[in-house]
């Protein structure tokens, strides 16, 4: 009975409506401006799909808001499936290309913004159409028809499946997309969200094919993004519970087909199914952690067989082994991962990552453990070694087809992880090991020296070919430098005799032992010395010939040693240097450490080794009496000749030096070079300073003995028959001769031999200032000297051949102002020849200041006038010449 | 912590820690722009009944950090009332569409938001019809009309 059901309702309205009318008049009145148009638009903001739907039946307002486009692009953008960048071509199509931005923005804004009057003429009429057509509703019944079928085919058009890939995004129709979305999605999402995770749900019934049940899961996992209302919590826990069930069933499937080892079958199509499903990141993890590279590590090799347990040397050939069957294992692994995973998933980053935290960082520990026990030496080319096999690794390694590019990064990665707890200590060790085996070798050496204190000194006069020597030795050793030190010696059998060098002076006997039995030789045999060594290489040879022709110097220092220190220098810096093309951090403090290596080296060959000679040799020198030696050599002043050896030597591996910073700082990229904060640089100038400052000091100590010895010769070996022939009572005596005397010769001898030693070894001004020095101190002698003699007019003559031989000795210094005290004492000498009767002549020429170049005042002239034998004869005239004339003026 | 006085629109005063006041943004910047001269601030739009009940939920958030910003993941975040909100909001309809509209008028936007929240659940699940009665309002479609818009919109049909 309708009527009679209807009637009552309609009965009450009536009765009830006389105060109901009232009271719905204010409710209304108050509803009415209570909620305006954006709180009504606030709150359907948190308004499901579905009552929204509902709302916009109620009246056209409501509808017009529920219709807004925004909204429901706001929907599909948080689900993850709006295009920002095609709706604007399908607008820009729709409306035309726009010219000016302005236009495109307003119309965007008219779009958006106020979107709702284009959202309802659309969505009522075009849409109208399209559901006529009803390609987006029909499909639902697709989904019953295909949910029989588990072919491929049909997955790919059930929309339940695909429909976020098949979503437009043209503004106006948003709406509608999302229907097309919902219809499919939403019977799942609901199953799901009301009965909870278990293998009953719609999901799964509907689907068979697990491919399939992934699929539908992704997407929904998507579409429950767009879930705001409230209760989401709890749907998407449901939700999430059911994507984990699958995700297990699915991992245990693939875990399953990697025991079995079937990588076409079950594992790839797990993979896939787990990809589709979340981005197989479970399956990838699954894959890493149960990978058999961990579980079989123990077959790739064992820390004891590399390790020499004797010698406590890593054993390069078993180490290189390992990796070599790392490399094959991991290979496989890596072509497991091509066939089995999609390729756009990436997993060679977290695998390689592991396999170096699970296989090569433990094998490598235990490695570097174990030697740094036993023998550092060992510890250090270990580290270094295994670090250029590591490098070394990403050749052997196959990338994946996924990450070419970032393969060999990611690499680095590894290896850097795998070293980084080792670089700090190792680059420690590195230091500490050099410098203490640099010590050792100097200590050893200044000890052994010692012992032999008392031994002579022979030294030797080899300047013939000096400089062409140098350069000769400096070429080999400029060449063994830049050869590569081999820190993997045993592989690389292309250069086998470069390692020898290193070899050779990285221990301390080597140049020790040979050198003993010729410590007592002479000059004359250094014949053993090559014999013995029998140099394998260039340098080698040089070497011995060099230390042969240092021989006078031996007891200051060694050049072997100098070239041991460098050589043990150069194999630390290159095995630091493997670090430094790590990058960042742990390179900055390679570099640091390679710098410090350098800086080292050149202190202790510097101050404990060349410092300490030249400071020796100088004690030489200033101790050193001419005349209190006894029998002497004809040729030099010993200390002194010790003394310029030295300094020749200092100059050699000051050069030597230059050439390793070059090659090795500079070259490598270790230091800039215009970097003068750098410590390298600052110690290197350090070391040059210290250098010049001891051969500065040891040539004015030197040019004292020198002119000592030159006093020396002038007193002891000039006869007073020389100049004054006169005094002679030998009856036979010729009575003209002219000759060099004999002590002007050795003076000449003793003085350029040594001053001929420096050039070559000593910058240019310094040898200028010297030979100046030389100069000024000769001729002060000689004035001394002369004033000492007799001088006849006979004698004269042999005076001025010797003062025309000094002239020519300092012509060949090449230096004028010297040159000119010379002149003037050629000048000089005439006053001894003028004859007795010319008085007055004899007056004039030593008034003529000018002959002399005013380096005499006419006093000092007269001074020498007095040496001539017959001074008291003349003296009367020539005073009166001199003096008297004045008198006459006055 | 200085009290000020709120006068409601029916000329009521009613004194209120300053703290409570501010979570109004209204009444904040009109006490930084006027200095705390210590007058009443008027509320004109506002009556006493719905004063008290905006008064009481500021004193219960008085301490809650300042809403961050309204985005998208914030405001899905916060979708869900707390306990002491939906108790708060079990008043009548009208009383609730007061308080909406006071905390839009006073500028108090988790307010507001847990206003809309409230009315968004109750017309979950409700028909067109009942949604109308729900808002007051008529319905100015056609029946064809209304007819055309379930038709396009049939995915959201109940199964």
């Amino acid at each position: 009975m309708p009527g009679a059901k209807k009637g009552p309702a309609a009965a009450a309205g009536p009765r009830r409506d006389v105060l109901a009318s009232l009271r719905m008049a204010s409710m209304e009145d108050i509803s009415r401006a209570a909620l305006p148009a954006e709180i009504v638009s606030s709150i359907l903001d948190h308004v499901g799909p579905v009552d929204l739907i509902r709302a916009a039946r109620s009246c056209k307002l409501m509808h017009e808001m529920a219709y807004d486009d925004t909204r429901w692009v706001h929907r599909l953008k948080r689900i993850g499936c709006w295009d920002e960048a095609d709706a604007r071509k399908h607008a820009e199509v729709l409306f035309g290309t726009v010219a000016n931005m302005e236009a495109v923005e307003q119309q965007e804004e008219a779009e958006i913004g106020d979107g709702s009057v284009p959202a309802v003429t659309i969505g009522d009429d075009p849409s109208n159409e399209l559901n006529k057509m009803s390609d987006g509703f029909d499909k639902i019944e697709l989904v019953n028809t295909s949910a029989q079928s588990n072919m491929l085919d049909d997955l790919n058009s059930d929309p339940s499946l695909v429909g976020l890939k098949q979503v437009r995004s043209i503004r106006g129709e948003a709406r509608q997309e999302y229907g097309k979305l919902h219809a499919a999605l939403a019977p799942f999402y609901e199953d799901i969200a009301r009965n909870g995770p278990s293998a009953e749900n719609l999901v799964f019934t509907r689907y068979q094919d697990p491919q399939a049940q992934a699929q539908l899961l992704a997407q929904l996992l998507s579409f429950a993004k767009s879930d705001i209302e409230q209760g989401w919590e709890q749907r998407l826990e449901h939700l999430q519970g059911t994507v984990s069930l699958f995700e297990t069933a699915a991992l245990k499937e693939f875990r399953e087909g990697y025991e079995s080892e079937d990588v076409d079958g079950t594992m790839r199509k797990y993979a896939h199914i787990l990809w589709t499903l979340n981005g197989g990141q479970s399956a990838v993890d699954i894959f890493i952690h149960h990978n058999h590279i961990m579980t079989r590590k123990s077959e790739l090799g064992n820390v004891a067989d590399c390790i020499d347990g004797q010698a406590g040397t890593v054993k390069m050939e078993q180490t290189q082994a390992f990796f070599t069957r790392f490399s094959v294992a991991f290979n496989d692994e890596i072509s497991i991962m091509n066939r089995v995973f999609p390729s756009n998933l990436d997993i060679s980053s977290a695998f390689m990552e592991k396999v170096g935290q699970d296989v090569l960082s433990p094998f490598l520990t235990a490695i570097f453990d174990e030697l740094h026990r036993s023998s550092i030496g060992s510890y250090l080319t270990a580290i270094s070694a295994t670090f250029v096999q590591c490098m070394n690794l990403s050749e052997a390694l196959l990338p994946t087809k996924t990450s070419d590019a970032k393969f060999d990064e990611y690499l680095d990665n590894v290896v850097i992880k795998i070293y980084e707890p080792h670089i700090d200590l190792y680059l420690a060790e590195e230091l500490d090991h050099f410098k203490k085996t640099c010590e050792a070798t100097v200590r050893d050496w200044d000890r052994q020296l010692s012992e032999q204190a008392a031994s002579t000194e022979s030294f030797l006069m080899s300047n013939v070919n000096r400089q062409a020597d140098k350069r000769d030795f400096l070429t080999s050793f400029k060449k063994v430098i830049m050869m590569p030190v081999n820190i993997l010696p045993s592989f690389s059998s292309t250069k086998p005799e470069e390692t020898k060098p290193e070899t050779e002076f990285s221990s301390d006997n080597p140049f020790q032992a040979p050198k003993s039995p010729n410590r007592f030789s002479t000059i004359s045999s250094p014949a053993p010395v090559a014999v013995e060594e029998v140099p394998t290489t260039e340098l080698a040879a040089k070497a011995a010939i060099m230390k042969v022709k240092m021989e006078g110097i031996r007891s200051l220092f060694s050049i072997e040693i100098a070239l041991g220190l460098v050589h043990a220098a150069k194999a630390s810096l290159e095995r630091a240097a493997q670090f430094v093309r790590l990058g960042g951090e742990l390179a900055l403090a390679a570099k640091q450490q390679c710098e410090a290596i350098f800086v080292t080296m050149l202190r202790i060959l510097g101050h404990q080794h060349v410092i300490v000679g030249f400071d020796k040799a100088v004690s030489h020198l200033s101790n050193y009496r001419p005349r209190e030696q006894g029998e002497r050599d004809q040729s030099g002043v010993e200390p002194l000749v010790t003394f310029l050896e030295l300094v020749n030597v200092g100059d050699l591996i000051l050069q030597m030096m230059d050439v390793f910073y070059e090659q090795e700082l500079i070259g490598t990229r270790l230091t800039d070079r215009n970097d003068f904060l750098d410590p390298a640089n600052k110690e290197k100038k350090k070391f040059e300073q210290m250098l010049d400052e001891r051969v500065a000091a040891g040539l004015n100590k030197g040019i004292d003995v020198l002119m000592e010895e030159v006093d020396y010769i002038l007193a002891t070996r000039q006869l007073a028959t020389d100049f004054n022939p006169g005094v002679s009572s030998d009856p036979h005596r010729q009575t003209m001769d002219v000759g060099v005397s004999e002590v002007a010769t050795a003076v000449v001898d003793v003085v350029s031999s040594h001053t001929q030693m420096l050039v070559g070894s000593t910058d240019k001004s310094t040898l200028d200032v010297f030979n100046q020095e030389v100069g000024l101190r000769l001729f002060t002698a000689l004035c001394k000297h002369l004033k000492r003699q007799r001088v006849s007019v006979e004698g004269s003559l042999k005076l001025i051949s010797d003062m025309n031989h000094y002239f020519k000795y300092i012509q060949t210094l090449r230096n004028t102002e010297l040159l000119l005290y010379f002149t003037a004492f050629r000048e000089l000498v005439q006053i001894y020849l003028v004859d007795p009767s010319d008085a007055k002549e004899l007056a004039n020429l030593i008034a003529d200041a000018d002959r002399f170049h005013g380096i005499w005042r006419v006093e000092e002239v007269i001074e020498f006038a007095e040496r001539r034998a017959d001074w008291y004869q003349v003296k009367r005239d020539v005073e009166r010449a001199m003096y008297g004339i004045g008198c006459n003026v006055m | 912590m200085s009290a000020i006085t709120l006068t409601s629109s029916d000329g009521i005063e009613m004194s209120v820690d300053r703290t409570t006041a501010e979570r109004s943004v209204l009444i904040k910047n009109m006490l930084d722009d006027l200095g705390d001269s210590g007058d009443a601030v008027p509320l004109p739009n506002v009556n006493e009944a719905v004063l008290k009940k905006v008064i009481e939920w500021c004193e219960h958030h008085k301490n809650d950090a300042p809403s961050a910003s309204d985005d998208d993941d914030n405001r899905r975040k916060t979708t869900d009332i707390d306990e002491w909100d939906q108790k708060f909001m079990q008043v009548d309809q009208e009383m609730l569409f007061e308080i909406i509209l006071a905390a839009n008028y006073l500028d108090i936007k988790a307010l507001l938001d847990v206003g809309c929240k409230t009315v968004a659940n109750m017309i979950k699940g409700k028909s067109p019809e009942e949604i109308r009665k729900t808002f007051n309002i008529q319905n100015d479609f056609t029946p064809e009309e209304e007819d055309q818009i379930r038709r396009e919109n049939e995915w959201a049909e109940d199964r």
